[in-house]
């Protein structure tokens, strides 16, 4: 019986990692597919890595990508971490407030706040572009970073900031000696995390893109009715293959610093 | 830890030195090009001889649907300088005022078109657009699976076929297949007319594997389709992959479309724009671009210049016969709501 049980629910975790990963291993594998549309495999070649940095377009809107995502990952965790040390100095029930009303932008419906930052944008007259791209992408990356941060400030408490205030710290030297470099985990979490979803992001990014501003995930949706060539396939695989090696060595500096710090 | 602070100082300070560098080297290009079009519409290099010759950058931005394209144009504060509407939305786009008349002293290879393109019914005289790319809806067939060669919509109707044929996704499109089929205008705006060329449409719907306009071309090439309705570019892409698959224009006639060149209202670099669309129009230019994007050309000084191989390809080179009997499809009003009542009618039914 407790065997039989154990079998069922290992090939229930099988069944899970399928699920989860055979979308992508497929997508991987067509990347290597000579034919030029993911219908039918019609042999092995490289030809699409190749083409690939030949190809202007789509390296023009990975360079869109990259450039949003690391300028707006940037701006909202210094934003996000300068919010989350402010609001930790608030009465419960402002902290409360703040806290309700910071997360919201995270329940709310992605294509809301798309259409609100357009109307926005519109009503302003700022032109669409990359500098709208990169506020929106702030907008929606600064509250996963503050939940993030004050999460680690909480698990802070006030102890070691009191005791450096007794032996003498004026508060910017509280802050830089002790408080920030132990809420750093939560720092580069918090950056990666932003630079992902910034990365991701489709619905918001549509909205309130214009020239020279197309994102990799607005470029592939535009390939849709051409038929997504191979291309992409062999780019989604670099970006796979550099996201993993990119949460790797994330994960190995967060563990070195519980390592080093102890409290 | 230092190294950690270090390495993100190091990253800020490059990032905000990259977006000045950035920024001081676009102001120097004097002249931009915002394109905003649908993917791979254009051959690279044809664009990068564009640039090179009248040293000018050229920002090419994509939408997945002409809809899309409204919106953004409609919230207005686009900047776009050229965009690509399909025949219908050349006509709502012309009603709401978002076209510039183009300035045909700019365009002069706009003669070049072939006549049949110089009175579109969507821009009867191409004040605001010019064809770029165009097609005709046919009936794309396996012959592995359909032994008898298609000659009329009518086929689509072959129990033999039931649970393998193929529909673009698109209630236009489908009714107006449906109602050449009946004999009548594929823009009927007749209840009659509509009424029975859908109650025809209902008895196909069973043997539908489905609609699909996106992934049509997959599932043609997979075989998993045999026989449906099929824009003639898509069905020479189709062929390219799979040699088995055909191509007809059924004796009916059917619908033809197009892809246009305009200019929205309020483009900042209208003159550019125009130069462009003239660039294009140029015959060896459009030789070099057409056979590269595998589309029709308008062009018909660039004819002669074509290879062999374009030439000879009956879904690229459409007959003139068959582009004779081809209808537009036209602006229906409200009868629209009609068509999209049979339409969702339809689908939920199934």
């Amino acid at each position: 019986m407790n065997t039989r049980r154990r079998h069922i629910l290992s090939g229930y975790s099988w069944l899970m990692l399928v699920f989860l990963y055979l979308p992508i291993a497929i997508l991987v594998l067509y990347s290597f597919n000579d034919s030029r549309i993911n219908a039918v495999w019609s042999g092995f070649t490289w030809k699409w890595y190749i083409s690939l940095f030949d190809n202007r377009q789509v390296m023009q809107a990975l360079a869109n990508s990259l450039t949003i995502g690391v300028i707006s990952s940037i701006l909202a965790t210094v934003l996000g971490t300068a919010a989350s040390l402010a609001i930790k100095h608030y009465s419960l029930k402002w902290r409360n407030i703040v806290n309700g009303l910071i997360y919201l932008p995270i329940v709310i419906p992605e294509i809301m706040m798309g259409l609100a930052l357009l109307v926005l944008f519109s009503q302003i007259h700022m032109e669409l572009g990359k500098a709208t791209l990169i506020m929106a992408h702030v907008t929606f990356s600064m509250p996963y970073v503050m939940v993030i941060i004050s999460g680690r400030l909480a698990d802070m408490g006030k102890d070691l900031e009191e005791a450096a205030q007794d032996l003498g710290a004026t508060p910017w030297e509280t802050l830089r000696y002790v408080t920030l470099p132990l809420i750093m985990p939560g720092i580069v979490a918090g950056f990666l995390m932003s630079f992902t979803l910034s990365l991701d992001d489709f619905i918001i990014s549509f909205f309130v893109a214009g020239p020279n501003s197309t994102t990799l995930p607005l470029y592939i949706y535009g390939l849709v009715k051409r038929g997504v060539s191979p291309e992409v396939n062999a780019l989604s695989t670099l970006l796979i293959v550099s996201t993993v090696l990119l949460v790797i060595v994330a994960e190995l500096f967060r563990r070195k610093d519980s390592k080093t710090i102890t409290y | 830890m230092k190294r950690m602070k270090s390495l993100m100082i190091g990253a800020i300070t490059a990032v905000l030195a990259f977006s000045v560098v950035g920024c001081s080297s676009s102001e120097q290009e004097a002249q931009v090009l915002n394109i905003y079009s649908w993917a791979d519409n254009f051959d690279p290099d044809v664009v990068k001889d564009f640039e090179q010759k009248y040293n000018v950058k050229v920002n090419y931005d994509v939408y997945g649907s002409n809809e899309e394209m409204l919106a953004k144009i409609q919230a207005g504060a686009s900047g776009y300088d050229l965009i690509q509407p399909s025949d219908y939305m050349v006509a709502t786009m012309i009603q709401l005022g978002l076209l510039e008349d183009l300035n045909k002293e700019n365009i002069p290879n706009m003669k070049n078109i072939v006549s049949t393109f110089q009175t579109p019914p969507f821009d009867p005289d191409n004040k605001h657009s010019v064809v770029y790319t165009w097609g005709i809806t046919g009936i794309a067939y396996n012959k592995k699976f359909v032994k008898e060669q298609p000659t009329s919509w009518n086929d689509l109707w072959n129990e033999a076929y039931k649970g393998r044929v193929i529909m673009l996704n698109d209630p236009r499109e489908v009714m107006g297949m449906s109602l050449i089929k009946n004999g009548f205008s594929n823009s009927s705006t007749n209840k009659e007319e509509l009424e029975k060329s859908f109650a025809d449409l209902k008895k196909l719907v069973p043997g539908v594997v489905a609609f699909d306009t996106d992934n049509i071309k997959q599932k043609m090439i997979a075989e998993e389709a045999w026989i449906g309705t099929v824009w003639s570019g898509d069905a020479a892409f189709i062929q390219a992959q799979n040699p088995d698959v055909e191509y007809i224009i059924p004796k009916e006639g059917a619908t033809i479309w197009a892809d246009t060149m305009a200019i929205p209202k309020g483009a900042k670099h209208k003159e550019l724009a125009e130069k462009f669309i003239n660039y294009l129009m140029d015959p060896e230019v459009s030789v070099k671009n057409y056979e590269s994007i595998g589309y029709s050309n308008p062009n018909e000084k660039a004819y002669p210049l074509h290879s062999e191989e374009y030439r000879a390809n009956k879904m690229i080179f459409l007959d003139k016969a068959d582009i004779a009997r081809a209808e537009w499809l036209v602006d229906v009003g409200d009868t629209l709501q009609e068509y999209d009542r049979y339409w969702t009618e339809m689908k939920s039914g199934r």
